[in-house]
């Protein structure tokens, strides 16, 4: 019964993103044509919203499932599509294993942290700083910033990788891990494809 | 043959973002004397959604949201267009330069629409309205008008707090650029005034005053 509970969930739920996507374009359509703008406006950006959802759950189809011993927490899944404001636009999250020995991965468009991390990626001798807590690596071809966060308490390390793609940024946390398992687990994301659809 | 190329890129930006960008080609490549130009139309709306609804169907989403920011673009470059025409043609004998009017969008909700209008005497007077919503000037004004900052009566007080149409707004001046006045209005958008070779706060404040800001506002939709 529950199996069967789920998929229908699901296409409920996808029927209704997608009668929300026809609603505000009817809205849009006969707004802009009556000629309120505004209104017109209004119901476009609640499009994108809708759009911004669609592509989000698309990529959370495509993000892994495990990495390394830790599965995935679909409770924790999260897509926000936004219209408005900073870091405007998709939001993906989803989160791995659990307490001190966990991580997610999060996609977040427009990020205001990119021009940042593209600065630290054009200039190699600020990339890599000399406690060695920061790093430019390589991740499938893309350059990416590590950062090594030890926890005072226990000691152990944690690391944070970021990935700008373009107006796009993918961060990586995992805690408790070395450097090798983050940048080979990082290996199991899909970072052309999320490119190529959260453009 | 190329042993004579030289850099000419002195003064130029190598950075693509910059708008003094040159790419360092220089030598003896030739300069550009002709050209159109780019064309100006505003995307066509009714067929960015048209795109939008098709791509939409076809599960071709981040297309289908290039499309619908294209429409919105449209819809705001025609909202900046009406707040233009809907400006008076002389403020205090100072007359329009339509050369001069410009709305620009990027798009995205209200966060890069821009409108400017400049009134001028043909000489050294000039009067400018811009009308933005841009979220670093907005915390910037309203810090002023909310953060408790004072007023002092003495020394370079170069400015203070005045309502302009029954809106709070701040007005500055400065030798070398003149005076200026910024009134955040609605949730998200700010009106600056500036006067250039105003002889007094009064001038500057007749001049802003002849500005309907209500009418402004209920354009760009604000509350």
């Amino acid at each position: 019964m529950k199996k069967l509970f789920i998929p229908i969930f699901i296409l409920a739920t996808a029927v209704s993103y997608g009668q929300e996507f026809e609603k505000n374009l009817t809205t849009a359509r006969s707004a802009y044509n009556s000629g309120n703008l505004n209104d017109a406006r209004f119901a476009m950006e609640q499009m994108l919203r809708d759009l911004d959802m669609a592509i989000g759950k698309e990529i959370l189809k495509i993000l892994p499932t495990k990495l390394g011993d830790r599965n995935f927490n679909e409770k924790d899944d999260n897509v926000t599509g936004s219209a408005m404001g900073v870091g405007s636009g998709l939001f993906v999250h989803r989160s791995y294993g659990e307490a001190a020995k966990s991580g997610d991965i999060e996609i977040i468009n427009n990020s205001p942290m990119i021009t940042s991390i593209n600065a630290i990626l054009a200039l190699p001798f600020v990339g890599n700083s000399s406690d060695g807590s920061q790093k430019v690596v390589k991740v499938q071809g893309y350059k990416a910033v590590l950062n090594r966060n030890e926890n005072s308490e226990t000691g152990k390390a944690g690391y944070s990788l970021q990935v700008p793609l373009n107006n796009t940024l993918v961060v990586f946390n995992l805690l408790e891990a070395s450097e090798s398992e983050i940048t080979q687990l990082a290996n199991s994301i899909p970072l052309s494809k999320i490119q190529q659809m959260a453009q | 043959m190329f042993g004579n190329k030289k850099n000419n890129n002195q003064g130029g930006s190598q950075n693509p973002n910059d708008p003094n960008f040159n790419s360092g080609r220089g030598g003896n490549n030739p300069s550009n004397t002709s050209g159109g130009g780019l064309v100006t139309t505003p995307p066509d709306v009714k067929q960015n959604l048209d795109d939008a609804e098709s791509s939409y169907k076809s599960s071709g989403y981040n297309e289908a949201r290039y499309s619908l920011q294209q429409a919105m673009l449209g819809v705001e470059l025609e909202i900046g267009n009406q707040i233009l025409k809907s400006l008076p043609e002389t403020v205090t004998g100072l007359k329009k330069d339509t050369e001069a009017d410009q709305v620009a969008s990027m798009g995205w909700g209200w966060s890069g629409l821009m409108i400017q209008r400049d009134y001028t005497d043909g000489k050294d007077k000039m009067f400018g309205i811009t009308i933005a919503n841009n979220a670093v000037w907005l915390s910037a004004v309203n810090m002023y008008l909310s953060g408790g900052y004072g007023q002092t009566t003495g020394g370079d007080q170069n400015w203070k707090q005045i309502k302009v149409k029954g809106y709070r707004a701040i007005i500055e001046y400065d030798d070398s650029s003149g005076y200026k006045v910024s009134v955040p209005i609605g949730q998200s958008s700010l009106i600056v005034y500036e006067g250039v070779n105003f002889a007094s706060e009064q001038e500057m404040m007749t001049a802003s005053n002849v500005i309907d800001i209500d009418s402004i506002k209920t354009k760009l939709g604000e509350q």
